[in-house]
């Protein structure tokens, strides 16, 4: 793929999505981020509603689960619920350890579940294994 | 009629008899077959507020609760009818009622009596007011206690969960700091970061221990039959690194199944066997580990022939973040003997430990033998 790689990072808090940015940044990962802060403006992002009317669908999506107003569990049934978006991978990252999240993230088919690491090194590690993976391994569908 | 269990009264003659019951510490009243009241003490009228003179000749209904006052001719008569002496309305909470229309909780004792061929009944009466308020404050501090502990129980978990998020986003951007900005900033400012980093490593530890603390109780599993050898041999297959890098010698008795959440008694083994390898001493380590039957429960055992501690910290190794060595000498937050604590306690069972400095220590807990679904931890 040649053209750049769009993550859309869903994330309430705004320390912990510029990390994942500032790590991209770190790790010299190439890609546009565009950030949203709840559930809902992830949803209008992807229907391109209001002022995301013009923007591209992204080629990921990596949601936080504990937010405002609409959660990452509804995001995430809602997105794979709908033929025009479910093809869009979803990476999970969030601080739940728990088990009962995790299955009900895969039942409702997440490409993956990653909890936030408490070290600054292991969270390195996932964002080169994002990218290594997703961006660099795998091809997503052509953008609809 | 079984006349043999009437004591004849009168061969006591009645003086005396009054004196008798004058002298009880207790109410006393007797009745006829009438249900009519023939003889009080001194205490009956203090108890319920009437003079002698206004209970006498009167029905001893009077001084039953107006509510269940109806009901009352009914149970004299079928204590008459069988007359045996025993505690009245066992199971119940009886009550009398003052002149004053008060009620005051009473245990009453009846004794039928044979004085000159005519039947009596004898009651002696307890005022119980002290005790019924007794048990409710009583009652009331155990609620008291059970929430509070309750309380505490989430609050550790709440706090430990959550303070996992800030603690998080300092411990990433204190690493971003000094991993982009190391090589710009002096000694000092290096020096502060890493202190910062180390701390906020430290906290994380305490507050993931402090979590798993409060998981015993939180999140603790019923309780199923498990077996106590599969479970030493799955810890020491997780200590499997340990035991090898120290050479240690293992035995281990075949031991008995207990009912048990699993999980826990393997923190439990597994805590008190990684112990035994950490504070190990210059001698070739041997760790034994048996099961004493003592009739209605076991004693288990981890005995070493480590480093051993001073039996006045004996008590005080079992709570929570406290250890007996520096940071610097044994990593841990001390928790491990903490939470086998609290499993243990848990499962019924306590736990205890015999040790003197260079003599190694031997950490003891009971479980106690139950039936199958006497107990189901939760």
């Amino acid at each position: 793929m040649n053209r750049r790689i769009r993550v859309l990072l869903v994330e309430d808090s705004q320390a912990d999505a510029r990390l994942v940015v500032e790590v991209f940044k770190e790790e010299q990962i190439n890609v546009d981020v565009d950030i949203v802060r709840d559930g809902e403006e992830a949803m209008a992002y992807l229907y391109r509603q209001r002022q995301y009317e013009d923007l591209p669908a992204p080629d990921l999506i990596i949601l936080d689960l504990n937010m405002p107003k609409k959660d990452g569990r509804e995001v995430l049934a809602e997105i794979k619920s709908d033929s025009a978006l479910n093809t869009i991978p979803v990476v999970v990252l969030t601080t739940s350890q728990s088990e009962e999240d995790i299955q009900k993230c895969y039942k409702l088919h997440a490409s993956c579940f990653v909890t936030k690491p408490l070290e600054l090194e292991k969270f390195m590690s996932i964002i080169r294994s994002l990218d290594s993976f997703w961006f660099n391994a795998v091809r997503f569908p052509e953008s609809i | 009629m079984d006349s043999e269990s009437l004591e004849p009264l009168s061969n006591l003659g009645e003086e005396r008899l009054r004196l008798i019951v004058e002298a009880a510490p207790c109410g006393m009243i007797m009745v006829d077959e009438l249900g009519l009241v023939v003889l009080v003490n001194s205490q009956v009228e203090r108890m319920f507020g009437y003079s002698r003179e206004e209970l006498l000749g009167q029905s001893i209904d009077l001084l039953v609760p107006a509510s269940v006052r109806d009901k009352h001719p009914c149970h004299r008569a079928a204590f008459l009818a069988d007359p045996k002496a025993r505690a009245m309305g066992v199971g119940r909470d009886l009550y009398g009622q003052r002149k004053d229309g008060s009620q005051l909780p009473v245990e009453i004792g009846l004794n039928p009596t044979m004085t000159d061929g005519e039947r009596f009944v004898l009651a002696s009466i307890v005022d119980i007011t002290e005790r019924k308020h007794s048990e409710l404050l009583l009652e009331e501090k155990l609620l008291e206690l059970q929430r509070s502990n309750e309380d505490l129980q989430q609050f550790a978990y709440v706090c430990s969960h959550d303070l996992q998020e800030p603690l998080r986003v300092i411990s990433n951007y204190t690493q971003l700091l000094a991993r982009r900005y190391s090589d710009k900033l002096d000694q000092d400012a290096n020096d502060f970061i890493d202190f910062t980093v180390d701390a906020t490593r430290r906290m994380q530890e305490l507050v993931n221990d402090l979590l798993l603390y409060s998981r015993v109780d939180t999140k603790g599993k019923e309780f199923v039959n498990t077996n106590c050898s599969q479970i030493v041999a799955m810890a020491l297959a997780n200590l499997k690194v340990a035991i090898e890098e120290s050479n240690a010698e293992i035995h281990c008795d075949e031991l008995p199944a207990v009912r048990a959440d699993s999980s826990q008694l393997l923190q439990v083994f597994q805590n008190l066997i990684g112990n035994a390898i950490k504070f190990r001493s210059s001698e070739a380590l041997v760790v034994s580990i048996e099961a004493q039957d003592k009739g209605n429960y076991w004693i288990f055992s981890v005995k070493d022939n480590g480093q051993g501690f001073d039996m006045k910290y004996g008590e005080r190794i079992f709570v929570i973040f406290q250890r007996l060595h520096t940071r610097e000498m044994y990593p841990g937050s001390g928790i491990g003997l903490a939470v086998c604590k609290k499993v243990i306690e848990r499962h019924g069972g306590t736990v205890w430990a015999e040790s003197a400095p260079g003599k190694g220590a031997k950490f003891s807990f009971t479980m106690p033998k139950v039936v199958e679904g006497q107990r189901t931890g939760i």
